[in-house]
């Protein structure tokens, strides 16, 4: 079972999760890339590799268990839910039958786990592929996600910089300040705030994302909103780890010395302090993603952004344990994926240090 | 080797120059704005000039003349309902922190004293954190159709603890290697004694701290539970829910909607600001399980 989870991790073939195939290879190479040296060192770097992979695969099976479980717990079943008015318990039975529900608990977890690697996430409540059912919403909010998290990198890395250049100044405090103040509003409020600013009153922006044919949003402007009203709180929270990590990492003697040999300060802020403050960087950044793929279920609620959001309305409603489990499968491993990425640049920075 | 956004951790590092923690009259003139929000939202059914499930004027009506800040969707009063409707979100965050704070601390003492227990809860939380709390409360809420703000409660609890231990363990670790503790587990005290008797008393600060915070986490949850109308239902009064409820009459009454949005952007704003008054030291991670 650990073989076909590891694959789970590996190798997505679900459509819905094809951004994310190409992430973690050009990171995998930049490592390699970084252990100079024979086939030794790259062997070690290999074998960590598949350490830190084999770990967040199973870590995701256990939530995954954990969601089965949860989702077993519920009252009723997809027979029942989408039982139509007048049908017999007769009927139900049959359909129980024909779902597959009357099988042992363990025995249907273990059928899901194995056809996760390929892609097949299951049956919904009224019978339909979870695959399918989330093959467009599923990559709009990934699309939403990932634009509000290179927002939010960009953003961040750059007021946390411009913050620690003249530390306690009027910039560092208003940043900090400013940062500290948005960090815990919650997303729905940002949002409305935008929609009426830029949207009711301004006219700049579109308040509602209208879908064209192929499901996807129809222009880019119908992007803005939604990606800004998930990342200002993570360009709160992030902007706040990043002055805090390049503080933590001004006091490190290499960067002392570096200031008393009169090197520019820019300088010393892109070679001495960032790369040693990268690893706690990356990992408040994979905090942020679940973060923004939670917040992004109430952004497109209120957007009417075509992404998983609308789905999951819908499943909670029609009480779909199968394709709520299929939704939480995919966020568990977009988030394992990032956090992956997290792990190696920590791999990266204690091994070049060591 | 585990991914925590907590870059300073729970050891002391030198504070940077620009936070040196505030004192006494700091926190309480930090903590203050907060305390103020509470209070107001706690006696504010009690201020509300009319009731918040009867009409007064027209749905959407502007503000003016009976109603200060127009009617809602149905022509009840939008000033009543934002005074009444902040009590329970308040009133259930409150439950939330204290239920993870208090696990926490016992939880947290007893990984610190037996490190089996450590690493188990290690473990639980590199899971949770695979699980976005918004996910988390949907699932939860739909496995307890009738747990209405209980299950939002318990999704709160499930999804923060795990993180809140990791800080109560850290904050404990010290303290469980010290002599006095050595001392009490050669003189054959048992498990509850160490942690009631010796370990807790000397987490105080920790404890209060990671009550704000948790505070604020659970501000951001509840909320966020009632926006997708799990949680409090119509005609319940409640800033999330109003949000949601009167998003369709923006352009007619924008009251409507930008005053709860105001007040829980200030709720959150304050407890935070509180929240990190609290913490000694800066850069720790505030909003952990979210």
């Amino acid at each position: 079972m650990a073989g076909s989870l590891r694959g789970a991790a590996r190798q997505p073939v679900t459509p819905a999760e094809r951004p994310r195939a190409d992430r973690p290879a050009p990171d995998a190479g930049a490592s390699e890339r970084g252990a100079p040296g024979g086939l030794a060192r790259a062997g070690s770097a290999a074998a960590r590799l598949a350490g830190l992979l084999a770990r967040r695969a199973v870590l995701l099976a256990v939530l995954l268990a954990l969601v089965f479980g949860a989702v077993e717990l519920l009252p009723g079943d997809a027979a029942d839910a989408t039982a139509e008015r007048g049908e017999s318990a007769a009927d139900i039975e049959a359909r129980r039958h024909l779902l597959g529900l009357d099988r042992p608990v363990l025995e249907r977890f273990a059928d899901w786990m194995a056809a996760l690697p390929t892609g097949d996430l299951g049956t919904s409540a009224r019978g339909e592929s979870v695959a399918a059912l989330l093959s467009t919403p599923f990559p709009n909010t990934l699309l939403l996600g990932g634009l509000a998290l290179l927002v939010t990198v960009a953003v961040s890395l750059a007021l946390g910089c411009w913050a620690a250049l003249r530390p306690g100044g009027a910039v560092d405090r208003a940043v900090s300040g400013s940062a500290t103040a948005v960090l815990a509003v919650p997303e729905f409020v940002v949002a409305v705030a935008l929609v009426l600013v830029f949207s009711q009153w301004a006219g700049w922006l579109p308040a509602v994302t209208i879908a064209d044919a192929a499901g996807t949003p129809a222009s880019w402007d119908m992007l803005v909103l939604p990606v800004f009203a998930l990342a200002i709180p993570q360009i709160g929270w992030n902007t706040r780890i990043v002055r805090a990590a390049l503080a933590d990492e001004a006091t490190a003697p290499h960067v002392e010395t570096a200031v008393i040999d009169g090197l520019p300060r820019h300088r010393v802020l892109s070679h001495h302090l960032l790369p040693g403050a990268l690893p706690a960087i990356a990992a408040g950044l994979a905090t942020s993603t679940g973060m923004l793929l939670g917040g992004a279920v109430v952004v497109e609620t209120i957007f009417n952004y075509p992404g998983v959001g609308s789905v999951l309305a819908g499943a909670v409603t029609d009480r779909d344990g199968p394709l709520i489990a299929g939704v939480v499968a995919l966020t568990g491993a977009v988030i394992s994926g990032v956090l992956l990425l997290a792990d190696l640049v920590r791999a990266k920075a204690s091994g070049g240090r060591g | 080797m585990t991914v925590s956004a907590r870059p300073t951790g729970p050891t002391h590092r030198p504070a940077p120059a620009t936070r040196s923690g505030p004192g006494p009259w700091g926190v309480a003139l930090r903590t203050a704005p907060a305390l103020l929000l509470v209070a107001l939202a706690v006696a504010g059914p009690w201020l509300a000039p009319h009731a918040v499930d009867a009409p007064v004027t027209a749905p959407y009506a502007e503000p003016g003349g009976d109603a200060a800040l127009g009617g809602d969707q149905l022509g009840r009063d939008v000033l009543s309902r934002l005074l009444a409707g902040g009590r329970q979100l308040i009133g259930t965050s409150l439950l939330v922190a204290l239920l993870v704070t208090g696990i926490a601390a016992v939880l947290g003492a007893v990984s610190a004293l037996r490190p089996a227990v450590g690493r188990f809860v290690e473990r639980a939380a590199d899971v949770l954190m695979l699980l976005p709390a918004v996910l988390g409360i949907l699932l939860i809420s739909l496995s307890w159709p009738d747990g209405d703000r209980f299950a939002v409660v318990t999704a709160a609890v499930v999804l923060g603890v795990p993180y809140a231990i990791r800080l109560t363990a850290g904050a404990a670790a010290p303290i469980a290697a010290s002599g006095y503790v050595e001392a009490a587990t050669a003189g054959g005290e048992g498990l509850w004694h160490l942690v009631v008797r010796e370990v807790l008393p000397n987490l105080r600060a920790t404890l209060l701290a990671l009550f704000g915070l948790r505070f604020v986490a659970a501000v951001y949850l509840v909320a966020t539970a009632g926006f997708l109308q799990v949680g409090p239902q119509p005609p319940t009064a409640d800033w999330a829910l109003m949000i949601r409820e009167n998003s369709a009459g923006i352009l007619l009454n924008p009251w409507a909607v930008v005053a709860p949005s105001i007040a829980i952007g200030l709720l959150a704003m304050s407890v935070n600001l509180a929240a990190v008054a609290l913490v000694p030291q800066a850069g720790r991670k505030a909003v952990t399980a979210l």
